[in-house]
């Protein structure tokens, strides 16, 4: 067991973003006030818990362990003890050393039943390790402490995710453990070549952060651009993923998501694989990832293990409800409102007379829907989930279907407003979806007052406005603008397996573009008789 | 930087532009599609003889540098002005056409200078994003334009509206009334108006000029080739009622009907018009402002707000769409569009080569400066 001298423990380099307490203190010989001085550096809590031991062999030396209760592994710390108390019974002839010194040198070469150690000499070190879960060994006479890595306690268990659910495909979730996030990336990508870069943000919450790439496919300038703008947050705390975002991101305003968020490894995986950066953030199972581009908001992992044909189709429907979810009641407003020739006679008689002695201008109508059916799905997700049923029943029934029949609003509206929801459910990417919900909005003016060339208007003026927009330096549009044919395979349709023999250019390291073996279209030649 | 592909699709949005919205040559009738055809080949040989070798011979600049350069400070300032001018005046008739038209097909009870309003903020929004922006919104808007024309195209050959009959008998008057119509008329719209591109040819990622003036040439020839079937489709398809239409192709989609339910979508049509139109506008809108941008040498977004303000009142000097349509038709493609895109082009390149001297020493003392970066985000 050798220590880890040139310890990876951030709180090292990250020790002046901290308040500034007190000048470091360095650790003493004399181990009580090593130990008062901790106690006062953790405000001396009542989980802090502190083990003092005497070690036979050495002129009975004493030592200590120092943890916070709850945050540590309660069976690792008990092995630990077990270790230390069968060490210190024991007598060891050969090893004469009575300082404090020798102790210390016995017990991290033969003693601790742990497998990760370093070493510190400072106060802070110590006493920050202990705050992340570790425990640390004083010893009396020496000026170093150990630190042992027993992060543990209660955390959540691996699960399925809550947010893009998958049919087919792997049923596990990141958790808020940052650890067990790592460890789910490892076991999918066992390379030698993936990188876990680690720093510690927020001020207060000292919140791990990991940048994960696979070295020689991901973009060096971008793993670089990474780091750059993630060192230069300056916060007292990051309870998610999203302060990060917000501070990462190429432009501040703008309704589009401009990093990618998962919740599944194998959705981190793949994004890995095509050299994406993925940002983890410690008590969060989101993850980001960086770059991306418009298209791949209309992804599911879900495309990849179910045959291409269906994906493809899947695909197109997910693009058709996205334009859906932000035309479909601006079209209607205009049409209904500027454009009625447009419909056939039949319709149009139809629709007339409903809206006949509806009291409001169709504009009017749709956005009273329309905000009723945003608070309905507010309400939704807020409510606790026993009273989830009656949220359904006085939406549908109630608000749907009386106010068809007190005459407020013409059913053609319900349709339009209910067939619009559906479809904003089926982006796979939330936050895409939240975008087109507010375009939705200003369309609907737009096409209010404008009818279908207020509508082009803002179309246009969002097409310039997606042009623009850049992820971690990469233009959001592609492969549409610059045009890359090469892409196109995995946007608007997925090309089988076989046939996508290069990853994404642009996006990766592009002169590693391979990512399979030729000529692997399965055929009957090859089957043999 | 703008990428070959991006330009070449701005080449072709550009070139069909407000074509879309008339019948060329329309005097030759029911030829009018080859005077398109010797339209599109005297444009080809103007732009490759002159607008082209303009920039081969300074490849790093735009037209405002490029006079800057050869005719001094004072007279190329002057150029650069009346080129800033008529950038813009192009830029207000269409303008205008958007806006009359939306008010003929779209929006009949709004008002002129609201909808006047609108085209310029959509305009300048996209101006203010500054040459890569615009022309990565061309890049996406090419392939949905293509494929609804050709979508139009097919339903019109379905549902039995075009009848090649109509262009028969050819050439019924000699050669001669194809001719008129096609020289100076053709060349000054839409072909002539490469001239344009000598403001954005320097913001290109080439490795040499040679891949721009092929890209260039190629999709001039592609935007050539369009406009020409697009001519022998409303004729076909209208015959001699062409010339009497306010916007022919679109008269024709009025024809089209499938079954009962899709009967009247020339609103979307009209849409897709306009969105050709809006790329034209925004670009000499875009000439503009950069060539103001350069003379006065203020960013790009400060000299779009002069330029669009300019373009935006300039509008209102049209009493009428028709009066529009005739100082167009009438005087400006016969008298004054040539002098922009062919004497003063042709006088430009006369100096340039005699004055060969200054190209050497110019290339020596300008540097790109740190605006020019500016501008090519």
């Amino acid at each position: 067991m050798l220590i880890d001298k040139t310890s990876s423990k951030p709180g090292k380099q990250t020790t002046s973003s901290g308040q500034d307490k007190q000048p470091e203190q360095v650790l003493l010989t004399d181990m009580d006030i090593n130990i008062e001085r901790l106690h006062r550096f953790l405000g001396g809590g009542e989980d802090v818990v502190c083990r003092t031991l005497q070690h036979r062999s050495f002129d009975n030396t004493r030592y200590a362990i120092l943890y916070i209760d709850g945050i540590v592994e309660g069976t690792t710390i008990n092995t630990l003890l077990l270790s230390l108390l069968d060490d210190a019974n024991n007598s060891y002839t050969n090893e004469k050393s009575s300082e404090g010194a020798g102790l210390y040198h016995h017990l991290t070469e033969q003693s601790i039943a742990i497998g990760k150690l370093s070493e510190v000499s400072t106060i802070e070190q110590a006493g920050y390790s202990i705050l992340e879960g570790s425990t640390v060994l004083v010893v009396d006479g020496s000026l170093r402490a150990i630190v042992m890595d027993t992060t543990g306690g209660k955390t959540r268990a691996v699960e399925e995710p809550s947010s893009q659910t998958v049919i087919r495909g792997p049923k596990s979730g990141f958790t808020e453990n940052l650890r067990t996030n790592t460890s789910l990336i490892r076991r999918i990508i066992k390379s030698p070549d993936i990188r876990f870069d680690y720093k510690m943000i927020g001020r207060q919450t000292r919140t791990n952060v990991a940048v994960v790439y696979l070295e020689g496919i991901a973009e060096q300038e971008i793993v670089n651009e990474v780091h750059r703008r993630l060192d230069k947050i300056d916060i007292d705390g990051v309870l998610e993923s999203g302060y990060v975002e917000e501070f990462i991101q190429d432009r501040a305003f703008t309704p589009f998501p401009l990093l990618q968020n998962t919740e599944r490894p194998d959705a981190a995986s793949a994004a890995l694989l095509e050299g994406q950066v993925v940002v983890m953030v410690s008590g969060t199972p989101f993850v980001l990832i960086a770059p991306v581009t418009f298209a791949k908001f209309f992804q599911s992992s879900e495309d990849y293990y179910q045959r291409y044909d269906i994906a493809t189709f899947l695909r197109i429907i997910r693009m058709a409800s996205f334009f859906i979810s932000m035309l479909l009641p601006s079209l209607y407003i205009a049409i209904t409102t500027f454009h009625q020739e447009m419909l056939p006679t039949s319709l149009l008689i139809s629709l007339a007379a409903q809206r006949e002695g509806i009291p409001f201008p169709a504009l009017l109508e749709a956005f009273l829907m329309e905000i009723t059916f945003e608070i309905l799905r507010e309400a939704g997700v807020r409510m606790p989930r026993i009273i989830g049923p009656a949220i359904s029943i006085v939406g549908a029934l109630v608000l749907g279907q009386a106010a068809v029949q007190a005459g407020i609003i013409s059913a053609a509206m319900v349709i339009v407003v209910s067939f619009t929801a559906i479809a904003s459910f089926v982006i796979p990417a939330v936050n895409m979806g939240i975008a087109a919900r507010l375009i939705r909005f200003v369309l609907m003016i737009l096409a209010g007052t404008f009818g279908l060339f207020g509508i082009m208007s803002g179309l246009m003026i969002l097409l310039a406005h997606l042009c623009g927009l850049r992820s971690f330096g990469k233009p959001y549009m592609m492969p549409f603008s610059p045009f890359v044919p090469s892409n196109l395979k995995d946007v608007l349709i997925r090309v089988p397996w076989w046939a996508m023999r290069k990853r994404p250019l642009n996006i990766s390291n592009d002169s590693n573009v391979v990512r399979e073996g030729a000529g692997q279209k399965p055929s009957p030649d090859q089957e043999g008789a | 930087m703008v990428t070959l592909r991006q330009m070449a699709t701005m080449v072709i949005l550009f070139l069909i532009g407000s074509s879309s919205l008339f019948l060329l040559g329309g005097t030759a009738e029911r030829d009018a599609w080859m005077s398109v055809a010797v339209g599109v080949l005297a444009g080809f040989v103007v732009i490759s003889l002159v607008t082209l070798q303009i920039q081969r011979l300074e490849p790093d600049r735009n037209l405002i540098e490029i006079f800057m350069l050869y005719f001094g400070k004072v007279i190329g300032f002057v150029f650069g002005l009346v080129y800033v001018v008529y950038f813009c005046y192009k830029c207000t008739r269409n303008v205008r056409e958007f806006a009359d038209l939306s008010i003929m097909f779209l929006l009949s009870d709004t008002p002129l200078s609201v909808i006047m309003l609108i085209i310029c903020i959509i305009g300048g929004y996209a101006v203010m994003g500054g040459p890569g922006v615009f022309f990565r919104m061309t890049e996406v808007l090419l392939p949905i334009l293509i494929l609804i024309y050709v979508l139009i195209y097919c339903l019109l050959i379905f549902t039995g509206t075009i009848d090649l009959a109509r262009l028969l008998p050819m050439l019924e008057k000699g050669f001669k009334p194809v001719w008129d119509a096609a020289i100076p008329e053709i060349i000054s719209f839409p072909f002539g108006e490469m001239v344009l591109f000598l403001m954005f040819w320097r913001y290109i990622d080439k490795s040499s000029f040679g891949q721009v003036m092929r890209v260039t040439l190629k999709s001039y020839l592609f935007a050539g080739a369009f406009i020409t079937v697009m001519n022998v489709v409303i004729i076909a398809s209208l015959g001699s009622l062409a010339g009497w239409s306010t916007v022919p192709l679109l008269q024709a989609t009025t024809f089209v009907a499938i079954g009962d339910v899709f009967e009247r979508f020339d609103p979307f049509v009209a849409l897709l018009f306009f969105t050709a139109v809006y790329v034209k506008l925004t670009a000499y809108y875009l000439g503009a402002s950069l060539a103001l941008a350069y003379l006065l040498r203020i960013s790009l977004r400060i000299a779009a707000i002069p330029v669009g303000i300019g373009i935006f009142f300039g509008s209102f000097w049209f009493k009428s769409y028709m009066h529009q349509v005739n100082v167009g038709f009438e005087q400006n493609i016969k008298y004054h569009f040539p002098i922009f895109q062919m004497y003063i082009p042709i006088l430009l390149l006369i100096v340039m080569l005699l004055r060969s001297g200054v190209r050497s020493r110019g290339k020596v003392q300008k540097q790109p400066s740190s605006e020019d970066s500016n501008h090519a985000n």
